[in-house]
């Protein structure tokens, strides 16, 4: 569809209406409407590894842990503590006494059948995590004991996402009947669910923490980013997400209105590959390229300012983020200068591969890096397609210079620099998304060695330096992190602060 | 006859061979889909077990041969992204389009044939004149257009109907839900469908008034003017009734259209009908959605072909078919 004109337009209409409001029903009962830009696949919790789909599911399913709201610092949930004794071995306590919205009771039977469920690739998108274990052990019914074939120091972060599902309802029915009809331990129980319409939630009032203060909520999938804002606009929703920077301007002129804004965890970045014989095996020449891209220009230009500079591929929430490491500054004559020692002061071609239909932006941001590198002497051929051709070519190895937006939802450096740093090796499942065929052997070393460590402090200082090594050695390009942008009606007292995750959890909503 | 029907019969089997393949084919180039269905943290070993469970290790020619076999058992496969039956998917959504594609029809005929007669009885007054010139603009303005004007004046500055979704539906038996015996329901149609239908009714409207001002100009008109009956005998027994065999031909073709095709409307109203489902199946290269949903709209096309062939020959006995 032709999104942006659309955008465009309604962009355009509310500038001249001016957004005069609708009347809203009032409610009794504390109750919600939100509008969200994305559909779960399913109502399986395990049948994506996305936002989309685990961002409701939080509602009605628990994980052993959870993020806190503010900073997504991962705190226990399902498990009272967790022990990890070994590179191996991870103990978890589980809390007494909760149960299933069906009245079964949680025990730790739930987790061992959870986790086994994990590696059927039928039902499940955390195949990875679940091939990971090696063994699950449950000495009585409020312990598990899992050892990991390898050491995962990333097994806990993963945590509040692997939501418990109830063994008894899971083997008794169908995998169509799950799909639709969820049965957790969360402070929510569906009511309603119609596919790629909505679906609404009901306050457990059992739940373990306490009954939600919000009692009633109706999420509405609207992937329309117009319509989506008609919604709000009209009153018929209270808070939406996936607010499109084309329209923020006229958001922020409708005084019914507040923007809500945070810096997304997906940082975007230019791969470019280091084999030998490419131009850019030279380290100088991926600086010189770094120095030549004016992201304070994309920032402000492209991105009308929703956008924060990144200087390295993981974002300030994730463990391996290191604060020391700085942006390089936009410099064309010291980019030129290094080229030259380069010998390449004459320039040479490359072409940029990128998505049209992925990140905010994504299209122009490769035109505006082909037109600053063009300064520097270096002849850009864009080669920009939809994403599901695109990602393809990547895993495929076809392109040496490409866009690339990432983020890790367990919020671990590591995974993200195994998978994007490390050397291809396909037995040991390192550097899959490596599509530049890129390999230093230094930055492998180091990122190997943080699987040994049992210590934390030790293991993110060993991570931080595998990720300064990257950068100094400029494996990637950074440019930015894209924003999340809500927008929420001011009238009904809406308590809500975004989470780094961009998950709606109503348990931590409430109203004034 | 019954030889033409048997030819008939044959032709759209071949006819429907094709149309699969060739969406077999097409989505070999839309790229992979294990990627999306094993997840952003899959490894290649992963991959590669997800391709092996759904068979999309094996060459297209097996894979297709599969797909024949399994849909003659009605059985079109599991879709890659939600992991249930495509079949089922589709079928659930056909009333949510249904009643979209009636309303907008109903709507639209009523409509363009009351102002295509009103037009061609007055053709020199002003509001004529005013109502054909707003007839090109429902044919030339495009409907993403029309129903975010809608959307605007209605839902955002109004605020007197509802801007997206089904609304209330009531239930009719196990999978059936309709908009029609609910308030909320109806509110929720009035938007959609009349951007949907506002192509139709333009079309409608011209072939009316077309027809119309043939048919009044004629001598069995002018006779019974003369008769002196009432005007609207005139208009409405005499004159429309010769015109209505091409305004309901092309309605019925239209329609076809609509159930099948309502994409960009149920994509700006978030329908939950069966074009917003091609159109997600589409971005996420959930092939076995896809190829069922396009090989089912060919079925549903060439039926009504088959049909309509039929009823000519019935009706019309000078037609004969060797």
């Amino acid at each position: 569809m032709r999104t942006k004109t659309l955008i465009s337009c309604i962009g355009l209409i509310l500038a001249l209406s001016g957004g005069l409001f609708a009347i809203q029903p009032a409610c009794a009962a504390p109750s919600l409407v939100v509008a969200v830009e994305s559909a779960p696949k399913s109502m399986n919790p395990h049948s994506e590894n996305g936002d989309a789909t685990l961002g409701p599911m939080t509602n009605i399913f628990d994980g052993l842990m959870q993020r806190q709201k503010t900073d997504g610092k991962i705190v226990p949930a399902l498990a009272e503590k967790y022990e990890h004794p070994d590179p191996l071995t991870w103990k978890f306590y589980l809390r007494k006494g909760v149960k299933f919205h069906n009245g079964n009771p949680f025990t730790a039977a739930d987790v061992k059948y959870t986790f086994e469920r994990l590696t059927n690739p039928e039902v499940s998108q955390f195949v990875n995590d679940g091939k990971a274990i090696a063994s699950i052990e449950t000495p009585d019914d409020h312990t598990v004991i899992v050892k990991t074939k390898d050491p995962i120091p990333w097994f806990i972060d993963n945590m509040h996402q692997v939501f418990i599902m109830d063994k008894e309802s899971s083997e008794s029915r169908s995998e169509g009947e799950i799909g639709v009809a969820p049965i957790g331990t969360g402070a929510y129980k569906l009511t309603e669910y119609v596919k790629g319409s909505h679906m609404k939630l009901e306050a457990n009032p059992n739940y373990w923490e306490g009954a939600p203060s919000i009692k009633n909520v109706e999420m509405k999938f609207i992937i329309e980013p117009s319509t989506r804002f008609a919604a709000l606009a009209s009153g018929q929703t209270e808070l939406i997400n996936g607010v499109p920077v084309e329209m923020i301007d006229k958001v922020k002129e409708n005084k019914n209105l507040d923007v809500m804004r945070r810096p997304a965890r997906r940082a975007i970045f230019l791969v470019v590959t280091n084999r030998p014989g490419t131009p850019t095996a030279d380290p100088r020449v991926r600086k010189a390229m770094y120095m030549a891209i004016n992201e304070d220009e994309i920032i402000q230009k492209l991105m009308r300012g929703q956008a924060t500079a990144a200087s390295q591929m993981v974002d300030p929430a994730t463990v391996g983020y290191n604060p020391d490491i700085k942006r390089l500054a936009y410099n064309l004559q010291e980019a030129k200068k290094l080229l030259k020692e380069a010998g390449l002061e004459k320039g040479f071609e490359i072409t940029l591969a990128g998505p049209n239909d992925r990140y905010v932006m994504d299209k122009q941001i490769c035109e505006a890096v082909a037109k600053y590198l063009a300064k520097v002497g270096i002849k850009v051929n864009l080669d920009v397609k939809p994403k599901s051709i695109y990602f393809t070519e990547v895993m495929e190895n076809k392109h040496d210079f490409y866009m690339m937006g990432w983020f890790d939802g367990t919020y671990s450096g590591a995974r993200t620099f195994f998978r994007h740093l490390h050397t291809i090796d396909k037995n040991a499942g390192y550097g899959d998304w490596n599509g530049s065929r890129s390999s230093d052997k230094d930055i492998d070393q180091v990122l190997e060695k943080t699987s040994q460590i049992v210590d934390k402090t030790q293991y993110v200082k060993t991570l931080q330096e595998a990720n300064k090594m990257a950068m100094e050695r400029v494996r990637v390009i950074p440019l930015h992190y894209q924003m999340d942008l809500y927008a929420v009606a001011k009238k009904n007292g809406l308590q809500f602060t975004p989470r780094p995750d961009q998950w709606f959890v109503f348990k931590d909503m409430s109203k004034k | 006859m019954f030889t033409y029907l048997t030819r008939r019969l044959i032709q759209g089997v071949i006819v429907l061979l094709a149309v699969s393949f060739v969406c077999f084919i097409i989505f070999r180039y839309m790229g992979d889909p294990v990627i999306s269905m094993a997840g952003q943290y899959a490894t290649a070993a992963e991959r590669d077990e997800i391709r092996k469970i759904f068979g999309l290790d094996q060459p297209p020619y097996v894979q297709y041969w599969r797909f024949l076999t399994n849909a003659l058992h009605g059985n079109f496969g599991i879709s890659y992204e939600t992991r249930l039956p495509a079949l089922g998917l589709i079928l659930e959504r056909i009333p949510a389009s249904a009643e979209l594609a009636v309303s907008a029809m109903v709507f639209a005929f009523t409509v363009g044939v009351g102002l295509g007669v009103l037009v061609s009885v007055n053709p020199q007054a002003w509001l004529s004149r005013a109502i054909m010139a707003g007839s090109l603009g429902g044919i030339s303005i495009p409907t993403f257009l029309i129903g975010i004007l809608l959307i605007m004046v209605f839902a955002v500055q109004l605020g007197i109907l509802p801007p997206f979704g089904r609304g209330e539906t009531v239930k009719l038996g196990d999978w059936w839900s309709t908009n029609f015996l609910s308030l909320d329901g109806l509110e929720h149609l009035v938007l959609p469908a009349f951007t949907l239908g506002m192509y139709q009714l333009a079309v409608l409207l011209r072939l009316t008034r077309s027809g119309m001002r043939e048919v009044l100009t004629t001598e069995y008109i002018k006779t019974a003017w003369a008769k002196g009956l009432s005007p609207a005998r005139v208009v409405f027994k005499h004159a429309l009734r010769n015109v209505m065999i091409p305004v309901i031909t092309v309605a019925g073709l239209q329609f076809g259209d609509l159930i099948a095709f309502s994409l960009v409307t149920e994509t700006i109203f978030q329908w939950p009908g069966l074009g917003n489902l091609l159109l997600t199946s589409l971005y996420e290269s959930d092939q076995p959605v896809i190829v069922t949903y396009i090989s089912l709209v060919a079925v549903f096309i060439l039926t009504i072909n088959i049909v309509v062939d039929s009823l000519y020959a019935l009706l019309n006995p000078k037609i004969r078919y060797g």
